[in-house]
């Protein structure tokens, strides 16, 4: 059999195998859910393989006379000290040299990332030559209206008692209500999404695989 | 004693789920099979991505970091594609490389290969595969100090310094733009975190449509230059390269299943709102 047809029958089989949950749980969803588990384990520690410690660790130690490389897997194989009550140390030095790496890099990257988006909050509020009455109300005003309303939604220390507190209240109010438009929008995103998601598999199945044996469909929805 | 039948309006909200799969199924078949088109009209977050690609100076590299799988292959796969048009339709060279998920590399170059037959563009001349590189933050800090020893090998396992379009390609500096492709988030945050915002190279995104909505802030920040938002934003390149393909037939049909699933929600709910009567008797 052409491995190319095996690989087209295999791929919509296990389709309309994961498919069937829509009826409801079943095992024939769960042994191609399974599949695909597996496989990809399998593809990665291969990858892992062939792409980086081959080239990078295992030659170089083979073939190049760097014999010290062997006791970098040593220093990874400490983390299995944590199943020794005797040795844990051992395993809690690696860990901390971890936890010191994730903070440092936490602390390294936190203003590249976070300070310009801080700055780009700090819009003109009158209109100028370059940016006319129609943008900063529409885009400017309407920006620094949600910020503040949003950020009252998130401050919990006053209660909404009095005049100055009703105000928050009102305020945060209207953060909630802007949430919530956000979160409908990241909604209709996700919908569109998953079934960006089915109409590719539904294009798979027809142009593809029912276009293998009956020309007629392929090529359609490419 | 029997239960009283349920009226017409509250029958409407209680659809069963399986007509409403076979509704969308139907109306996907359908469009992808009998199609009518609409158009498509690219937004200035696409036409970002576009114009960072043209701006490139000829003398630097286009880094793509393809960090998908099969999973959100129905909108990644698109949007590389149409990036690796842009790219060869305005004579850049670039460079595929992954993070992670490891599948994006093998899925990436298979697209690449395509495409780059179309414009007969050579491989290790006018692109290159630097293939799944492990270590993420360690990777990007290396590598922005030196790139073929970081790199090491490309995806067949030749060293990344012998291909010829790599001569000269030192450090961070020798890239003129990143495009990072993903369905994973932070792996953006660690770009930014440690090469655009550190070197200020400049970083463009093709993100699937469920994770792009938290990413927004980074392009009115002007922290990246554009973004392709799911299938749409790759529709929206296709048409800018003008090569409507995979991406363009998705759009057209999913316009067709949100006019079907905003059917749904006005049917359920004008059920809901008719079944409580003038008072709201009859409530659920």
């Amino acid at each position: 059999m052409n491995p190319e047809i095996a690989i087209l029958w295999g791929g919509a089989i296990a389709t309309l195998g994961v498919y069937t949950i829509l009826y409801r749980e079943n095992p024939v969803s769960r042994l191609f859910e399974h599949i695909f588990v597996g496989l990809s384990a399998g593809y990665l520690i291969v990858f892992i393989w062939t792409q980086n410690l081959e080239g990078r660790w295992w030659k170089p130690m083979i073939h190049e006379g760097r014999w010290y490389w062997v006791f970098a897997p040593v220093v990874g194989l400490l983390f299995y000290f944590i199943y020794s009550r005797r040795l844990l140390w051992l395993a809690r030095l690696v860990m901390g040299l971890f936890f010191g790496i994730a903070a440092g890099y936490f602390f390294r990257t936190f203003f590249p990332i976070y300070s310009p988006q801080i700055y780009a909050c700090f819009k003109p509020l009158r209109a100028d030559p370059q940016i006319g009455w129609s943008d900063v109300v529409l885009h400017n005003w309407l920006f620094v209206i949600i910020l503040f309303t949003v950020l009252s939604y998130f401050f919990f220390s006053v209660s909404h008692e009095g005049r100055f507190g009703r105000t928050l209240g009102r305020s945060a109010l209207l953060g909630r209500w802007f949430l919530m438009i956000a979160f409908g929008a990241m909604f209709g995103n996700t919908v569109m999404a998953r079934i960006s998601l089915f109409i590719g598999r539904v294009q798979f199945l027809l142009s593809d695989w029912i276009g293998s044996f009956i020309p007629w469909f392929a090529g359609r929805g490419v | 004693m029997a239960e009283p039948r349920a009226g017409f309006w509250q029958r409407l909200q209680q659809i069963p789920r399986y007509y409403v799969y076979l509704l969308m199924a139907a109306v996907v078949i359908w469009q992808i099979l009998f199609p009518i088109p609409l158009p498509i009209a690219p937004s200035s977050a696409t036409q970002g991505v576009y114009d960072a690609i043209s701006a490139v100076p000829d003398d630097k590299l286009i880094l793509i970091s393809t960090d998908w799988d099969a999973s959100t292959n129905a909108e990644t796969g698109p949007q590389t594609e149409a990036i690796v048009h842009a790219c060869l339709q305005n004579d850049k060279r670039f460079a595929i490389m992954n993070l992670h998920p490891p599948m994006g590399v093998k899925l990436a170059n298979d697209i690449a290969e395509q495409v780059a037959e179309q414009y007969g563009a050579e491989y290790g001349v006018d692109w290159c595969n630097w293939g799944y590189k492990y270590g993420f933050a360690n990777v990007l800090i290396a590598m922005a100090k030196n790139i073929p020893k970081t790199i090491g090998d490309d995806f067949y396992g030749t060293p990344v310094a012998e291909l010829s379009m790599m001569q000269g390609v030192e450090d961070i500096e020798s890239i003129g733009l990143v495009i990072e492709i993903t369905g994973l988030a932070t792996i953006t945050e660690t770009w930014i975190g440690l090469i655009q915002g550190v070197y200020g190279t400049p970083f463009a995104s093709a993100y699937t449509a469920v994770m792009a909505p938290g990413y927004y802030p980074f392009l009115d920040s002007g922290q990246m230059q554009g973004m392709l938002v799911g299938a749409k934003g790759a529709a929206e390149m296709e048409a800018l390269v003008t090569r409507p393909a995979k991406a363009s037939v998705i759009m057209n049909v999913q316009s067709w299943a949100h006019v079907l699933i905003i059917l749904l929600i006005v049917i359920g709910n004008l059920g809901f709102v008719l079944a409580r009567g003038p008072r709201g008797q009859g409530a659920p």
